[in-house]
């Protein structure tokens, strides 16, 4: 029983991080229905950001935690800037994925050539604490993490839900011509969404850094995942991402548990096919 | 002036350029004995290949499968495991791979033909990496460790070289027919239905044309060709593992196709051309020094070329004077009213043969 109690809590915590990650990959697919193929690789860059900051400035993880969102979120309209948003223009779907796949690559490799493929990590003072309840023991670094995900959850709903900004947003994310007939400068709100959906990505991998190692392909199987999150959490639900994500970290956890640890990437992507199949048969039942 | 007359100069002076360039390869074995160049060619034929497969699912249907490793993979492992656990010749193992690889696109990949655009794309990503799970945990398939085919002395009936030379004219051979078969497909009904169903899959439904019917016929035909080019594969390496099937090499093939061009048959082969010797001399000569900054050059040039040539370098050639040169003074190309005409005057031949 105890060792149920302690993979659910484990599956919540790990499945935090997929939501914050599926909630970044959601409000860009979302808004400019292109599948981000960096998204892993943003949290890598995010992971050595913190780990610079951190190793040449000695500023705590957690406190650099702003300063990394911020510097992800430039990064983000940058790269917006000069090369998704003169690429809409194609509206040809493949290259707008390459152009993401393309950038994943220089990310990475990147990374390799600044840092080596050298295993990193963070370890501050605190990182090795844990906290019991009851039968359960929670690493602190992770609950931390969990919380965290949580403001930034709600601050971002009700971001989206309630300001202009957000309102901006979700018009675009449902019709862009008729945003910019509401005289929206839809590229803006591009940029905005671009780097935000960047700063998220930063934010998990600062965060990941207490207790994950940083190398240059950490972020892949996060990449994906954050995919999954979205298709199956519903597009341009913040709470569907959110829960979503949770879900994923807990069947992982569960099929490690249960069935085995290597098959369990198996049955989240057979799992993920069968839900995507089946929504798409209902959605299809309905028209 | 006569049409027939002027067409058929262009004719055969295109036949000669293509004869001409089709001699130049073929000769390369002969002048070129280095081996580590030869395997850049055969490289080239196999990735370009796979390439083309990609690009009448992803080009010309609209559909862009990333899981198409997957399909090399499972053909390669049929093949290895019918020779060495079965005994069979590798010639028949190919067949073989070609039916199990079609069925596995066909029957288990079914239910998701219904899924459209980004959605595929994830199933399809979904799918190879499952069955790359699959395999990494199945004894039968040896888990991470791979199969391996037996050496021996040369013999062309079991596909077994110690030079290189036989494998790039097998390669070379399969690359010219699987553009043939492609070439075919694209200007037959089967390519009008997928290039409509691309634009636009509705409007192709309403004028009669079954998305699905035709989706699934990609898709199996796409599997079976990259089953038969997993034998291939099988046969050069003499191993296989699971390191084939994994998502960077899906990728890995759909780039010459996107440099290329992937509206055009041609495109993965312009592509593989220019992008695989690049990616090897970058890695031979930077990786050493440092690494990863071979890859980093390397998507740099997808990165320019995504930007600004998004119609990859065919479209580009198709676009520039270099290509208005070489039609008028080397091709003696007519113009396009001519060209009609002649199209018009084989259509009425064909109508009085047929009444």
């Amino acid at each position: 029983m105890d060792v149920f109690l302690q993979a659910i809590v484990n599956g919540i915590l790990l499945g935090g991080f997929y939501s914050l990650m599926g909630m970044g990959q959601n409000i860009i697919f979302g808004v400019m229905k292109i599948v981000n193929f960096c998204h892993g690789e943003m949290l890598m860059v995010g992971m050595y950001l913190t780990y610079l900051l951190y190793t040449y400035a000695g500023i705590d993880p957690y406190l650099a935690l702003p300063l990394v969102a911020i510097i992800m979120f430039c990064l983000g309209a940058v790269i917006q800037h000069l090369l998704i948003t003169p690429s809409l223009r194609t509206k040809s779907f493949t290259n707008l994925l390459f152009l993401t796949v393309g950038l994943g690559l220089l990310l990475s490799n990147g990374a390799l050539v600044l840092f080596g493929s050298d295993y990193k990590s963070i370890r501050t003072s605190y990182s090795q604490h844990t906290i019991a309840l009851g039968p359960v023991s929670i690493a602190l670094p992770k609950l931390i993490s969990f919380c965290v995900l949580i403001v930034v959850t709600i601050a971002l709903f009700m971001f989206l839900k309630n300001s202009t900004t957000g309102k901006q947003i979700r018009a675009v994310s449902q019709n862009p011509v008729g945003a910019e007939v509401c005289s929206i400068k839809v590229k803006r709100i591009y940029i905005l969404t671009y780097g935000l959906g960047i700063a998220l990505a930063g934010i998990a991998g600062c965060l990941l850094t207490q207790f994950y190692s940083i190398f240059p392909t950490a972020g892949a199987s996060f990449g994906f995942r954050a995919l999954i999150v979205v298709v199956v959490g519903g597009l341009g639900s913040i709470p569907g991402a959110f829960f979503a994500g949770l879900l994923l970290g807990l069947l992982e956890q569960m099929s490690a548990l249960f069935i085995s640890p290597s098959y369990s990437d198996m049955i989240v992507f057979i799992t993920f096919i069968v839900i995507l199949v089946v929504r798409q048969l209902i959605i299809m039942r309905r028209k | 002036m006569d049409v027939k007359k002027t067409v058929g100069t262009y004719h055969r002076r295109l036949a000669l350029l293509l004869g001409a360039l089709l001699l130049v390869v073929a000769l390369i074995p002969v002048f070129v004995k280095t081996p580590y160049i030869i395997n850049i060619f055969v490289l080239v034929f196999y990735i370009s290949t796979m390439s083309m497969v990609w690009n009448i699912l992803g080009g010309m249907t609209g559909q862009n499968s990333l899981g198409l490793a997957a399909y090399m993979g499972i053909g390669a492992y049929a093949v290895c495991l019918a020779v060495t656990k079965l005994g069979w010749n590798p010639w028949m193992a190919s067949i073989l791979a070609m039916l199990v690889t079609g069925l596995i696109a066909g029957v288990i990949f079914f239910p998701c033909f219904i899924l459209q655009g980004p959605y595929f794309t994830l199933v399809s990503i979904a799918f190879a990496e499952s069955m790359r799970q699959f395999i990494i945990n199945s004894e039968f398939f040896g888990r991470a460790s791979g199969v391996g085919l037996p050496f021996g002395t040369d013999s062309l009936s079991q596909f077994r070289f110690t030079s290189k030379v036989p494998y790039f004219y097998v390669g070379l051979i399969m690359m010219i027919g699987v553009y043939a078969i492609m070439k075919t497909i694209d200007r037959t009904k089967i390519g009008f239905a997928l290039k409509t169903i691309r634009e636009d899959e509705d409007a192709a439904s309403a004028i009669g044309i079954n998305p699905t019917k035709y989706k699934v016929i990609a898709v199996v035909i796409s599997a079976m060709v990259a089953g038969f080019v997993g034998f291939f594969y099988a046969s050069y390496i003499r191993y296989v593992d699971p390191d084939l099937m994994v998502q960077a090499k899906s990728t890995e093939f759909v780039l010459p196709a996107v440099v290329g061009g992937a509206a055009y048959v041609e495109g993965p082969l312009v592509g593989g051309l220019i992008m695989i010797p690049l990616s090897e001399f970058l890695r031979a000569n930077y990786a050493r020094v440092l690494p990863g900054i071979n890859m980093i050059m390397y998507a740099i040039v997808l990165l320019v070329v995504i930007r600004f040539r998004p119609s990859g370098i065919l479209g580009w050639y198709m676009d520039s004077s270099f290509k208005k040169f070489i039609d008028e003074k080397i091709l003696k190309k007519p113009s396009q009213d001519v060209l009609e005409q002649y199209e018009m005057m084989r259509f009425e031949n064909k109508k009085k043969e047929g009444a």
